[in-house]
């Protein structure tokens, strides 16, 4: 029964995860966050230009949760595609370390 | 609060590699004593929950905004900080391979601080005021506590990144988070413990119950 319930738990989860993908494209706030504000309003200037633009060490395939060429469709894309990506590592983390019962 | 590479040098970062390494291997080895296959569904959907939800920046004033980290929430849910540093870890993992929020040098700094420091910190606040206060205002209380702490702690690497000066750093860093924490991170946490408390009381048995009040549940089942 536990089991049972706790698969509506993750149902639930999963429409809530999927409701916020498809709605962040268009409610979240385009301001900087905490730290990109606070770093805007102690660092110079130039310095700033310069930070930003160096390469990250890696690069990602959808950057600041985007799709290229796609526009918000891609941004609800690509915000769920992140979802289920979190879902299969998690799922696939549980089984690996899953106690034997 | 996710740090871009750009913002520490590799050598500090690796500094925090170092630091947040224990503490990721520790959530590893909790996963492999606690998780069970009926807890895994609860992980993964936590998981991709607050995933989705740190896309869901608020806007908190003074041309910022912020989002909730959700360490101290799968704390509580799990009755155990090592559960948030899991969590974290795989969603901090995602974010900056997939999505190039946060860096990948200092993916370990960024678990740091809101897994490790923010779980933590969030976590035991809420058992502390959870002895006189009311759940809802103890998870409300841990969350907005564990982000702020998580804040000043980047801010700290941050000067000594030698890209904060120490004290406007901490200011900024201080003010923004405050905010971020009421709203972004302690409201929704209260909120969503409120909500599992209702739906799903048993989840909660474990955190909300000290050691002897749960061996009478035990004797009375």
């Amino acid at each position: 029964m536990s089991g049972n319930s706790n698969m509506k738990f993750l149902y639930a989860g999963i429409l809530i995860a999927l409701v916020l993908s498809a709605l962040a494209p268009f409610l979240a706030s385009p301001n900087p966050d905490g730290l990109e504000s606070a770093a805007g309003g102690v660092i110079e200037e130039s310095r700033m230009s310069e930070l930003e633009e160096m390469e990250p060490a890696v690069n990602s395939p959808m950057t600041d949760y985007a799709i290229e060429g796609m526009g918000k469709g891609g941004e609800v894309a690509a915000i769920a595609i992140g979802t289920f990506a979190v879902l299969a590592i998690s799922f696939g983390f549980g089984k690996v370390f899953n106690k034997r019962a | 609060m996710h740090i871009p590479d750009s913002f520490i040098p590799l050598d500090q970062a690796i500094v925090y590699w170092v630091i947040a390494i224990p503490f990721i291997f520790m959530s590893m080895k909790w996963a492999k004593n606690e998780l069970d296959e009926m807890k895994v569904p609860i992980l993964a959907a936590l998981a991709a929950g607050i995933f989705a939800i740190q896309a869901m920046n608020i806007p908190i004033g003074m041309g910022t905004s912020g989002h909730m980290v959700g360490a101290t929430l799968v704390a509580i849910v799990f009755g155990s900080p090592w559960a948030g540093v899991l969590v974290l870890t795989l969603v901090l993992l995602v974010q900056g391979f997939g999505f190039a929020d946060g860096g990948i040098t200092v993916l370990g700094a960024n678990i740091l601080n809101m897994g490790v420091i923010s779980g933590f910190v969030g976590y035991y606040t809420f058992v502390t005021l959870r002895r006189s206060l009311s759940t809802n205002i103890a998870a409300f209380g841990g969350a907005w506590l564990g982000l702020f702490v998580s804040a000043v702690a980047c801010s700290i690497q941050m000067s000594i990144a030698g890209i904060f000066p120490l004290v406007p750093g901490l200011m900024a860093m201080g003010t923004y988070h405050l905010i971020i924490g009421f709203i972004g991170e302690g409201l929704i946490t209260s909120i969503a413990i409120s909500a599992i408390a209702k739906s799903r009381p048993d989840l909660l048995e474990d955190s909300l119950t000290s050691g002897a009040e749960r061996f009478d549940m035990e004797a009375i089942a």
